[in-house]
C-alpha cells in the first residue's frame, strides 16, 4: 500500500515536471514583447488607447501566422502591465517584464516621466524598447540612447503651431496671452522655454506665466490673475484632470478668453466627455487624424470605435505605429536577439499609419503636427488649411 | 500682489469649499469618535458619491442635487453588510485590525472602479456647476455656495441628531465609553453599525457635491481622505460642528496658500497649519462640548 503511494507520488511529480517542460517548450516558442502602460492613475486616459493600439499591431501579425525566427513561425505573446501613472512602478515593472517575463524587446508607457523611467531600464538592460507619447526633445534630453525609439511630435514644432495657426485663421485678439504649464519635464520644456519665445516671435505680450505641480486640483488664483490682467489667449500644458478642473474652473469665475489651447491634456476624448459642451472650441495640437493621407488611418479609426463603441483618440494611431515598428523589426532581424532587433530598429524606413518613419541619430522620428478644435465632442483639423476637416471656432463660445 | 477681486473672490471661494470639505470630513470625523477607526477607505466613499451622482443623473435624468437623499441612503445602505462582515467580526481585535480591513477595502473598491467605471477622469457637467456668481468684486462658482448650503444643512441636521435623540444619546455614551454604554444597555454595535452608516451616507452626499464641482477618477479617494484628516483633526475628533469649522479653516488657509505661495502650493499651508494643531492642541479647535 504504501509503496503503491509512492509510485504514485512519483507518477504525479513526472507528471508535473513533464507538464513544466511542455509549458516551459511552449513559452519558449513565442516571442514575448513587454509593455507598462498606465492603465489607471491620472493618465489611464491615454494607457487605454495605447493598449488598444499594441494589441492590434500584435493580433495582426499572430493572424497572419506570426514571425518567423531562424526559419520558424511563433507567435508574438504581449505582456502588458500597469504602471499606475506611476514613473517608480514604469521602472519596476520594466526591470519584471525583461527579468520574469522574459521580454525580449519592450513598448513604451506615455508622457516623458514614465517613458523615460522604463526607457532607462531598457537601455541598462540592452532591450529595444520602442515608444510614442513622449515629446522628442525631453526624450532627448534624458541620455544618448543606445536601445531606445521613440516616434512622437517635436516640442518646437508644437508650440509654434499654435501660434501659426492663429495667425494664418486671422484670430483677432488683443495679443495678451497668458501661459500656465505643469512643472513635469515637458511642461518646462513648452511653457518655461517655447510658448514665452514663440510668443514675442509672434507678437504676443506675456502677461502671466504660471506654474503648478501634476497634482494640482485648484487653479482659482492662476485663473484669477489671468482674467485681472485681460489675457485673451491662454495657453495650458496640463494632464487630463487638472485640463478639466483649469476648464470648468474658468467657467465658473466668469473668465472668457478668445482662444483656450490645452496641450496634453485635451488629447483623449474623455476631456469632452467630462465637459460636455464646455470642451467646445478648446485648441489641442494634434499629430494624428483618421483623415490623414496614411496607409490605413481611416481604417485604424474605425476599427477602434466599432470594437470600442468609443470615439478614437490620435493615441491609438502612435501606439499601434510604435509596435508595428518593433515588430518589423523583429521580422526583418529574423532573430530574438536584441543587438539584431536593435539594429533593424535603427534602419526603420517606412511609411506607417502615422507618415513616414526615420529614425535619426537621436533615435528620434518626428510627426508632423496639426491644430485640432473640440467641436461637439470630436476634435476636428482646423490647420493647416489643406488638412482642415472642419472650421475654426472663434471666439470661444 | 493680486489686485482686491482676486483676493476677495479666493477668499470667499476658499471658506464655501470649506464647508464642503467639513462635509467631506463628517463622516470620518463621527466613525473615528465612536469606532476609534481610521477608515481609510473614507475617500473611495466619497468617490462611490460622484459615481452614484454622475450615473443617477445620466440613468435617471434627475439632478444630482435632488438625487442626494438617494445617494445618501445607497452609501448608507451598502457600507451596512461591510460593518456586519468585515468590520463587526473584528471589533475585539483592536482598531488596527478593522483599520487594515478597510485599507484592504479602498484598494479593492479602487480596482472595481477601474473594472466597471475605466479609469478615465470623469464630471457631473452641469450648468450650476459652472456658473459664475458674482457680487460687487467677488466672483464664486455658483456650486461652491450650493455645496456649502447643503454642507451645512447636512452637518447641522447630524448635529441635532447626535445631540438631541435617542440614537445620539447612545452615539456619545459609546463613543465616550463604550464598555460603560454596554452596561447600561446600549446596543453598542448597532449604535457603531449605524455611525459607520451615517458616516457613508455623509461622504456620498460630499462625494456627489465634489463630483459636480471638480473633477474625480478612479483614483481621487487618497487626496480627499488626507483633507478629510486634516479637517478631523483641525475640528477636533468625533466633533461635528469641528468639521464644518475646520474645513472652512482649512478652505481659507488654503486659499491664503494659493495667493501667497500660488494655486500649486496651497496644501502647503493647509499642511502646515494641520502639523501645528498635531503639535499643540491635539484635541482640535473645538475641544469643548463635543458633538
Amino acid at each position: 500500500m504504501r509503496m503503491t503511494g509512492r509510485i504514485t507520488i512519483v507518477w504525479r511529480l513526472a507528471a508535473a515536471v513533464l507538464a513544466l517542460g511542455i509549458t516551459t517548450a511552449d513559452a519558449a516558442d513565442e516571442i514575448v514583447i513587454g509593455a507598462s502602460i498606465p492603465l489607471s492613475g491620472p493618465l489611464a486616459g491615454f494607457g487605454s488607447f495605447q493598449q488598444w493600439g499594441y494589441k492590434r499591431a500584435v493580433d495582426e501579425v499572430n493572424k497572419a501566422g506570426g514571425i518567423a525566427i531562424n526559419g520558424t513561425k511563433r507567435q508574438v505573446k504581449l505582456v502588458i502591465r500597469d504602471d499606475k501613472t506611476d514613473p517608480t512602478v514604469t521602472a519596476a515593472n520594466t526591470e519584471t517584464l525583461i527579468s520574469r517575463e522574459k521580454a525580449v524587446a519592450l513598448l513604451g508607457s506615455c508622457t516623458p516621466a514614465l517613458v523615460n523611467a522604463g526607457a532607462l531600464v531598457a537601455d541598462r538592460a540592452k532591450k529595444p524598447l520602442v515608444t510614442g507619447c513622449d515629446p522628442l526633445e525631453a526624450f532627448k534630453s534624458v541620455r544618448k540612447w543606445a536601445y531606445v525609439w521613440d516616434l512622437f511630435l517635436h516640442e518646437p514644432e508644437l508650440s509654434a503651431v499654435q501660434f501659426k495657426a492663429l495667425a494664418d485663421l486671422g484670430a483677432q485678439t488683443n495679443k495678451r496671452l497668458a501661459i500656465w504649464h505643469d512643472n513635469g519635464p515637458d511642461g518646462q520644456v513648452v511653457g518655461g522655454k517655447l510658448w514665452p519665445a514663440f510668443a514675442k516671435e509672434f507678437g504676443y505680450d506675456v502677461v502671466q506665466n504660471a506654474e503648478f505641480p501634476p497634482d494640482n486640483a485648484q487653479f482659482t488664483t492662476i485663473i484669477g490673475e489671468a482674467k485681472s490682467k485681460g489675457a485673451e489667449v491662454v495657453l495650458v500644458d496640463a494632464i487630463t484632470p487638472q485640463a478639466v478642473a483649469i476648464r470648468k474652473q474658468m467657467a465658473a469665475a466668469d473668465y472668457k478668453p478668445k482662444v483656450i489651447i490645452i496641450e496634453k491634456g485635451a488629447e483623449p476624448v474623455q476631456f469632452a466627455e467630462a465637459l460636455g459642451k464646455l470642451s467646445d472650441g478648446v485648441i489641442v495640437g494634434g499629430y494624428w487624424d483618421p483623415t490623414f493621407p496614411y496607409p490605413g488611418a481611416a481604417d485604424l479609426a474605425k476599427a477602434f470605435e466599432t470594437e470600442t463603441k468609443l470615439t478614437s483618440s490620435q493615441h491609438i494611431a502612435d501606439s499601434y505605429a510604435a509596435a508595428q515598428v518593433l515588430l518589423d523589426a523583429i521580422t526583418s532581424a529574423g532573430s530574438i536577439d536584441p543587438e539584431k532587433i536593435n539594429d533593424a530598429i535603427r534602419t526603420t524606413n517606412k511609411t506607417y499609419v502615422v507618415g513616414p518613419i526615420q529614425f535619426d541619430q537621436f533615435h528620434t522620428a518626428k510627426l508632423p503636427v496639426v491644430s485640432l478644435q473640440w467641436q461637439g465632442g470630436k476634435t476636428v483639423v482646423i490647420w493647416p488649411k489643406n488638412a482642415r476637416t472642419g472650421d475654426f471656432l472663434f471666439p470661444l463660445p | 500682489m493680486p489686485d482686491i477681486g482676486i483676493i476677495s473672490s479666493t477668499i470667499a471661494a476658499g471658506v464655501l469649499l470649506g464647508g464642503i470639505l467639513g462635509l467631506t470630513a463628517l463622516g470620518l470625523s463621527i466613525v473615528l469618535g465612536v469606532m476609534r477607526l481610521v477608515n481609510l477607505a473614507h475617500g473611495d466613499f466619497l468617490v462611490v458619491g460622484a459615481y452614484a451622482g454622475l450615473f443617477f443623473l445620466q440613468f435617471s435624468g434627475i439632478d444630482p442635487v435632488l438625487g442626494l437623499p438617494v445617494v445618501a441612503l445607497l452609501l448608507g445602505g451598502l457600507s451596512i453588510p461591510l460593518y456586519r462582515f468585515l468590520l463587526a467580526p473584528l471589533a475585539d481585535r483592536g482598531a488596527e485590525a478593522q483599520m487594515m480591513t478597510m485599507f484592504a477595502v479602498s484598494i479593492i473598491l479602487e480596482n472595481i472602479f477601474i473594472l466597471v467605471f475605466s479609469a478615465d477622469t470623469r464630471s457631473i457637467a452641469r450648468d450650476y456647476a459652472t456658473y459664475p456668481l458674482t457680487l460687487g468684486p467677488v466672483t464664486v462658482p455658483l456650486i461652491y455656495l450650493i455645496g456649502f448650503a447643503i454642507s451645512v444643512t447636512v452637518i447641522l441636521v447630524v448635529h441635532w441628531l447626535v445631540s438631541s435623540t435617542a440614537f445620539g444619546r447612545d452615539l456619545r455614551a459609546s463613543a465616550a465609553d463604550a464598555q460603560a454604554a454596554a452596561t447600561l444597555g446600549v446596543d453598542v454595535k448597532r449604535v457603531q453599525m449605524l455611525t459607520f452608516a451615517l458616516g457613508a451616507a455623509c461622504a456620498g452626499v460630499g462625494g456627489t457635491l465634489i463630483g459636480a464641482a471638480f473633477q474625480f477618477s478612479p483614483s481621487s479617494g487618497g487626496p480627499y481622505l488626507l483633507n478629510s484628516l486634516a479637517v478631523v483633526v483641525l475640528g477636533g475628533l468625533g466633533n461635528v460642528l469641528g468639521a464644518l469649522v475646520g474645513g472652512v479653516v482649512l478652505g481659507a488657509l488654503q486659499s491664503v496658500g494659493g495667493l501667497t505661495l500660488g494655486d500649486g502650493y496651497r496644501d502647503v499651508v493647509g499642511m502646515a497649519l494641520f502639523l501645528l494643531v498635531l503639535a499643540f492642541r491635539p484635541e482640535g479647535f473645538l475641544a469643548q462640548g463635543r458633538t
